[in-house]
């Protein structure tokens, strides 16, 4: 008889125990919670910037323009080469005034040549390199070289327009893996 | 031996007892700290006690998650950032500085405290792509009222904690008030090189060019009573609650 009691009381107390216990689970499980979510995207399109030298020679000078043949629009900047004994001998004339010679040799274009427009004219008179030839008893052919750049236009925060002439190309890759998932997803 | 039988009648019965009052009084504490728990507008808003949150961009709202009284029902959507970024025919230009106001409004009927995780990257058709930078997306942080939480945080994803609880209907300062991508992007090139007939090719494309950028933001909401064990309970992360109700991590 005693050892049925002790048997219903340790099975109450069990059953008591669990109540108190589910009592308390309950409760951290009442907190309030929740969340709200968005996403979304915006496609960047960079193609290419390329731009195509016209050239032609009429008096002894040369008829240089840019036509910007990419998709962006961008600056350009052009450099005569004639080697070194006429490098001085060549002029420069500017109808547009929108040609300037930098400290570096080349001639930039003040405006941004849009994709599909072209620059004013630059003349770039050859006519001194002739002459100073044909006072010697040495005549030889000569060869005036025209390197034209272009970089695209960049935008600083307030969406000024600007160029970056020194912007080096990079290759290198770099993969973030591990807990932010890495590799494709 | 009357006497002995009595006592082990009344040894039980005193156990029983005092187990039934142990259950009495479990049940009265978890419903005094039901109360408490409550607040003291229990008994007037018991009814209508509710917790939501919005995610707003640039004024509009963009995703929520408010708990409604009617069936047990949550009235939510998942929303679209950066549908209006671009005007008609616009592209997206490097370097230049885009609105992109985040904030999180309190759209419940309950103070709450709330944090936010924003994930940035590139995907194409294939997915995302974890061998471009997730940081040539310039997302700008005000830092007005809001904690980034560094430890949790990584390359591609941001957690931020909002340091003031927000009252029912209030909105929080924003959380980033511009988006920019870096102009660094124009100078990663992808070479490829192919030989034929003997003669090498070398083909140099733009690495990111065809790529979106892509955001993702959530916005995460608690109580504020007992928001130290809410918020652990809720978000595994230790808080500390000032008396003026101010939120730090620990």
């Amino acid at each position: 008889m005693r050892k049925y009691s002790d048997k219903k009381i340790f099975v109450l107390a069990a059953a008591a125990f669990v109540l108190i216990m589910n009592l308390g689970i309950g409760s951290a499980m009442a907190y309030f919670t929740t969340y709200a979510t968005a996403k979304g995207g915006a496609k960047i399109r960079l193609g290419f910037t390329v731009t195509t030298p016209e050239e032609k020679v009429v008096d002894w000078m040369k008829h240089i323009s840019i036509t910007n043949t990419g998709d962006y629009d961008c600056y350009v900047r052009v450099k005569l080469f004639a080697g070194a004994e006429y490098q001085e001998q060549l002029t420069y004339t500017d109808k547009s005034g929108k040609w300037s010679p930098g400290a570096d040799g080349y001639y930039y274009y003040s405006d941004i040549v849009p994709a599909g427009g072209s620059t004013e004219e630059l003349l770039a008179g050859v006519e001194n390199i002739k002459n100073a030839m044909e006072s010697t008893d040495s005549q030889r052919d000569f060869n005036v070289i025209v390197v034209q750049e272009c970089t695209r236009v960049i935008y600083d925060e307030q969406g000024r327009p600007g160029a970056d002439w020194n912007k080096i190309s990079d290759s290198n890759t770099s993969t973030y893996t591990g807990e932010e998932g890495g590799g494709r997803s | 031996m009357s006497g002995k039988k009595t006592s082990s009648h009344i040894k039980p019965v005193l156990l029983l007892a005092s187990a039934a009052l142990l259950l009495v009084f479990s049940t009265v504490g978890s419903a005094r700290a039901a109360l408490v728990y409550y607040s003291e507008n229990y008994a007037a808003e018991v009814t209508v006690s509710s917790i939501g949150v919005t995610l707003t961009e640039n004024g509009e709202k963009v995703g929520f998650r408010d708990y409604t009284h009617k069936n047990d029902q949550w009235n939510e959507t998942e929303g679209t950032l950066l549908s209006n970024l671009l005007a008609e025919g616009e592209t997206l230009e490097p370097g230049r500085e885009y609105p992109e106001k985040l904030a999180v409004a309190n759209s419940g009927t309950i103070d709450t405290y709330v944090r936010v995780i924003i994930k940035k990257s590139w995907v194409d058709q294939e997915g995302k792509d974890t061998t471009l930078s997730p940081e040539l997306i310039d997302l700008h942080f005000t830092g007005n009222g809001w904690v980034i939480d560094e430890n949790a945080s990584t390359r591609e994803r941001t957690v931020l904690y909002y340091t003031k609880s927000i009252a029912p209907g209030e909105t929080t300062a924003d959380i980033t008030d511009t988006l920019r991508i870096d102009p660094a992007i124009t100078g990663k090139i992808k070479e490829t090189v192919t030989e034929k007939d003997g003669y090498q090719t070398v083909t140099t494309a733009y690495e990111y060019d065809g790529y979106s950028l892509y955001l993702e933001a959530e916005a995460d909401a608690v109580q504020t009573h007992s928001a130290q064990e809410a918020i652990k309970s809720a978000w595994g992360v230790d808080v500390i609650i000032s008396p003026d109700k101010s939120l730090s991590l620990r």
